[in-house]
């Protein structure tokens, strides 16, 4: 592989209740670059996803079942989800 | 013992899973589905999780609990799908040699379940379906 192009990793992402509802989907895949933080990654979804954008401040995401900072750098090993304010009991 | 389920709550099962001839008291939360919700008039709730996260975050309380107030037992059941009004979403059940620790455990626990617990509602009547407004977890 040359060096000097970079790669990139297929980042899947878990969506629940009002999030899932408005992509239609239980699962998305985003591909970015190699490297990516949790911030960039949610920069990308609601590029790509607008419909999420008036929830921007409205979720929080999961990586490896634990709420992680925004700097914290993923891979497409990690298991990703976006999570809207909880309701249960 | 800690579980999401899609299957209707069983109260019998729940008391045999908190059997402890050590322990001298039983305290027990159901939380039922009410017809009246913050949007108005219910007739069923849609709960959804995310199960495996919630139930890692079940025992993260469950251990909190018994560290703070030495339960012998706790078993914490929460149903999803769809559920109609009467009908049982959760039992919290908590075994302690003494009443008192009962109560707390229980307390602590639903009241964790609410906030920390990846799990969502959507509150359904004729007229309209409306996700419940919840709790940022952190």
């Amino acid at each position: 592989m040359r060096s000097d192009i970079p790669s990139n990793d297929k980042i899947k992402v878990k969506l629940f209740a009002i999030l899932r509802e408005l992509v239609g989907e239980r699962e998305i895949t985003i591909t970015v670059p190699t490297g990516i933080t949790v911030n960039h990654l949610n920069d990308e979804i609601l590029k790509k996803y607008p419909q999420l954008k008036s929830f921007s401040n409205k979720f929080v995401t999961s990586v490896n079942c634990k709420v992680t900072a925004g700097n914290t750098i993923i891979t497409s090993k990690d298991e990703i989800a976006l999570l809207p304010p909880v309701s249960g009991g | 013992m800690i579980s999401i389920t899609n299957n209707p709550l069983n109260l019998q099962e729940i008391m045999f899973e908190l059997e402890d001839n050590s322990a001298g008291a039983l305290s027990i939360f159901i939380g039922n589905v009410r017809n009246q919700g913050r949007s108005g008039n219910v007739s069923e709730i849609y709960y959804e999780a995310y199960s495996e996260m919630a139930e890692e975050k079940m025992r993260e309380i469950e251990i909190e609990a018994q560290t703070n107030w030495g339960i012998k037992k706790l078993v914490a059941f929460h149903r999803i799908g769809n559920i109609k009004v009467g009908e049982t979403s959760i039992i919290i059940g908590v075994s302690s040699e003494h009443r008192d620790e009962a109560f707390e455990a229980c307390k602590y626990v639903i009241n964790n379940v609410k906030t920390r617990v990846p799990i969502w509602k959507k509150e359904i009547s004729k007229e309209s379906q409306k996700w419940a407004d919840g709790v940022l977890l952190e």
